[in-house]
Formats: structure tokens, C-alpha cells, sequence
């Protein structure tokens, strides 16, 4: 008991709250960016324009069954060799945006192929040009199926910052080791914190997830 | 005028040959009704004509475009002529209204007032205004496809293109779409092309009767002309099959 009150002292707590701080700022900008870029490239591989298509699908293919931490790896310790300089905040961020924009690709092109074609050439026919029918037609429906998919993903990109404790970005669990590895009797506790602190990100972000799917689904169902 | 004209047309599937040579004009104003054995590119054909399928050569001129002139803006062809398919095709999260106002809105820029005095007129015509506000899940078969028809319509197109639309149908719910085509054809402006297997309504509406078989049109004739007497021996089997099914 006296660790736990010891180990959660006010300046640990801080400490802990500053890693936190890098954890969803790295993770919000992870998500911002690998969204916007996970969706172009998911309508590119599903339109199959020629060559481009299969060459975006080879790449999405290569990152996707590769393990993140060699992505990592790529940004921190690959790009410098080839003159571009990195410190470990942006390289998580520029490995978390490539990891995650290849799974989101994915997901959005699963969730473009549940949408029957037949409402995509109701609206061409109708006159509408293929990325209006997008916009109104098939994204919005699409989006609604994915959002379980994309929750788990956000939800795994979350805990997957605390790879990048590897090239030391001072994120959450990063922050966590550097307190139990000054004093070991620490450790317990500090687990416990990183459980708790992951959690609560984790499930705010399913329940708002949990929220907005309920309002389409109201607007749906009207 | 001609609205639609096939001068030569070929089409391929890969390897496929869908359209042999097909040489057709369908003049302002006509009602066309297109025949033949599953399989023979009816549906290939008048998908050509919007361009949802493209052909390999020939010349193909609608509403005075080229489609296979790089220049030609395939949206400024689909802008005049709507298509009404076997499966309704709604937006299925949107409601009936919206699914009428969305095309005009967004390409015709149609003011919201207007477009919804629009919509309305057009759900009245079809006798659906009681569910302007429900979703395409909510309706029947036959309730959808008038509703896809008045989405069509509300383009104020110059031509329409109808492929099998009451082939999904229930047989009671036939004739109440039927009786909104019919009503479309009577508007001596509209050019009408219909995919279909009614033949009480090809001989009440239509001007004259195509018939294709394997990729090919083997008889083009006046609707009066081809009930009467086919000159092609397979269209002959071809009307007789029907017409003894339907009895
Ligand atoms: N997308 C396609 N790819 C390959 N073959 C097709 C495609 N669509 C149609 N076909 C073939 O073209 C022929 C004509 O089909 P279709 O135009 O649908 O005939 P119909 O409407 O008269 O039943 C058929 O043999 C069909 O298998
Ligand atoms: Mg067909």
C-alpha cells in the first residue's frame, strides 16, 4: 500500500499526465491524417484505375503485413540515411500515419463494396458525376457500416503509440518505465496507471464512436 | 430528329462480342420497345446509350453528342436521359423525397423551393405523395420503382431508358407501373426506349418493336407490322413463346 501512495505522488502523476499529453497528440494527429489519406487510397484501389489502382494495392498489401515497429524503424533510423532528418515525435507520427492510412484503406474499401452498386448507377444515370455519387450516396452509408472497423482500429492505433517508446518519444508508457525504472518497487503500480489511462482514452473514444452511430442510425430509421 | 443513333456499333466484353454491328435510330418523340432472349444484349445495348457501358467502335450519337468523341461530357448526356432499372436502384439513406430532389440539386442547382413543389407534383403523378418522407425499404416493389421513375423524371429529361422495370415485380404490382409509363409515352415530346416482356403494353404504347438475338438486331419494324407478322423466324418463336406464357 505505502508503494502505491508513494509511487502516485503529485510529481509522478504529472509526469504521467505529460506522456499522456504526447500519447493523444500524437494519436489525433495520427488519426487526422491517416483518415484523410487512408480514404484516398482506399477509392483508388476500389475504382481500379489502371496501373495506379495496382500499385496502390501493392503498397497497401507490403505495409499491412509488415509489423509497425519496422515501420518505425524506417522513419527513424531509414529516413536520416537518405538525408531526411527525423527526432522520434515526428518519426512516430509520419509511421503511425503510413501504418494506419494502409488499415483504414482497407476498411474504406470493404465499406465502399457493401454498398450495392446498383444505388452507385442509379445516381450516375441520374446524373450525377462518380465522386458526387460518392459524397452523397455511398460514403455516407459506407462510413455508417465501417465504424466498428475504424473504432478497433483507432482504439489499436492508441495503444500502438507506445511502440515509439523504442526511439524514446517521452509518450505515456515511455514516461511510466522512466519512474519504475528509478525505483523498481514502483512497477505495480505504474502498470496499473498505464491500464487505467489507455483504458480511459480507449473508451471514451468506442463510446463517442457509440454515440455518433446512433445519431445516423436515428436519422436513418426516421 | 434523331435522339438515339447506332451507326456500326460493336461492343466487347474482353473477348466477348456483345453488340454486333448494331445500326439503329430512334427518332424525338419515339417509344421503343427492345425484345429478345435472355442473354442476346438488351441490357448491354441501352447501356451504351448513357454510357454505363462504353463500346469499342462504330459511332454512337445521342442527344446530338458522340460518345466516342474524347470531347463529349458524358454527364451533359446522362443530364437528358434518365434510366429506370429492374432494380429500382434508390438511395436507400435517403427518403423518397430526397431520393427525387438529390440529382436536380446538385446538378441542375434547382432552388430547394422549386424542387420540392417539383418532387411533389411528380409523387402526386405517380400517386405516392402519401410517402414522401419514408425510406425505399419502407415501400413495395412496385412503390419503389414509381418513385425511381419520378426521381427520372424530375430531371426533365428528354429521353428515358427503362430496362426489364417490372421483371423484379410482383405480377399486382405490374400494372400500376405500367400505367405510369404508359402515361410518360403519351407526352409526344418524350423518347422512350423500354427493355421489356410486356407485350400488351409494347402494342398499346410502342411505335415500333426491336428484336435482338445473340448481339445482333434482327428485326426492326412498326409495332403494327411486327405483332401481326414477324418477318424473322426466331422473333416469330420468340412472340409466340411470350405470348402463349402470358395467356
Ligand atoms: N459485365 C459483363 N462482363 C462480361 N460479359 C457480360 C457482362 N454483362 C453482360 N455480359 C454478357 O453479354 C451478354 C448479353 O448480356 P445482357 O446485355 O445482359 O443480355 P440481356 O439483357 O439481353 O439478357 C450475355 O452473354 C452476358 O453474359
Ligand atoms: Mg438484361
Amino acid at each position: 500500500m505505502h508503494n502505491f501512495l508513494a509511487a502516485y505522488s503529485w510529481i509522478n502523476i504529472r509526469f504521467l499526465l505529460i506522456g499522456l499529453g504526447v500519447t493523444i497528440f500524437v494519436s489525433i494527429i495520427s488519426i487526422f491524417f491517416s483518415s484523410i489519406i487512408g480514404t484516398v487510397l482506399g477509392i483508388i484501389r476500389y475504382r481500379k484505375i489502371k496501373f495506379v489502382s495496382l500499385i496502390v494495392g501493392f503498397i497497401i498489401d507490403i505495409i499491412r503485413n509488415v509489423p509497425l515497429i519496422l515501420v518505425i524503424f524506417f522513419t527513424y533510423f531509414g529516413l536520416p540515411e537518405i538525408g531526411i532528418k527525423t527526432n522520434p515525435l515526428w518519426a512516430s507520427i509520419l509511421a503511425l500515419i503510413i501504418f494506419e492510412s494502409m488499415m483504414i484503406a482497407e476498411i474504406m474499401r470493404a465499406g465502399i463494396l457493401s454498398i450495392p452498386k446498383g444505388q452507385t448507377e442509379g445516381a450516375i444515370a441520374n446524373g450525377l458525376t462518380y465522386g458526387q455519387t460518392l459524397r452523397h450516396v455511398v460514403l455516407p452509408q459506407a462510413i455508417k457500416n465501417m465504424v466498428p472497423a475504424l473504432v478497433s482500429q483507432f482504439i489499436s492505433l492508441v495503444k500502438d503509440t507506445s511502440l515509439a517508446t523504442i526511439i524514446v518519444l517521452p509518450e505515456l508508457t515511455n514516461h511510466a518505465q522512466i519512474i519504475y525504472g528509478q525505483n523498481t518497487n514502483y512497477t505495480i503500480p505504474m502498470f496499473l496507471a498505464l491500464a487505467v489511462m489507455y483504458f480511459i482514452i480507449c473508451y471514451s473514444i468506442s463510446k463517442v464512436a457509440n454515440y455518433y452511430e446512433q445519431r445516423v442510425e436515428k436519422r436513418l430509421a426516421k | 430528329m434523331p435522339m438515339i443513333e447506332f451507326k456500326n456499333v460493336q461492343k466487347y466484353y474482353n473477348n466477348f462480342h456483345a453488340l454486333k454491328d448494331i445500326n439503329l435510330t430512334i427518332n424525338d418523340g419515339e417509344t421503343v420497345v427492345l425484345i429478345g432472349p435472355s442473354g442476346s444484349g438488351k441490357s448491354t445495348l441501352i447501356r451504351t446509350i448513357n454510357g454505363l457501358e462504353d463500346i469499342q467502335s462504330g459511332q454512337l450519337i445521342v442527344n446530338g453528342y458522340d460518345l466516342l468523341d474524347k470531347k463529349t461530357d458524358i454527364n451533359k448526356i446522362r443530364k437528358d436521359v434518365g434510366m429506370v432499372f429492374q432494380h429500382f436502384n434508390l438511395y436507400a439513406n435517403k427518403t423518397i423525397l430526397e431520393n427525387i430532389m438529390l440529382a436536380p440539386k446538385i446538378v441542375l442547382h434547382r432552388e430547394d423551393e422549386e424542387n420540392k413543389r417539383i418532387a411533389m407534383e411528380l409523387l402526386e403523378k405517380v400517386g405516392l405523395a402519401s410517402q414522401a418522407n419514408k425510406y425505399p425499404s419502407q415501400l413495395s416493389g412496385g412503390q419503389q420503382q414509381r418513385i425511381a421513375i419520378a426521381r427520372s423524371l424530375a430531371m426533365k429529361p428528354k429521353c428515358l431508358l427503362f430496362d426489364e422495370p417490372t421483371s423484379a415485380l410482383d405480377p399486382e404490382m405490374i400494372g400500376d407501373v405500367l400505367k405510369v409509363m404508359k402515361e410518360i409515352a403519351e407526352d409526344s415530346s418524350m423518347t422512350m426506349v423500354v427493355v421489356t416482356h410486356e407485350m400488351g403494353f409494347a402494342r398499346e404504347v410502342a411505335n415500333r418493336v426491336v428484336f435482338m438475338d445473340q448481339g445482333t438486331i434482327l428485326e426492326d419494324d412498326s409495332t403494327e407490322a411486327f405483332f401481326k407478322h414477324p418477318k424473322n423466324e426466331r422473333a416469330s418463336q420468340f412472340l409466340n413463346k411470350i405470348i402463349s406464357h402470358e395467356d
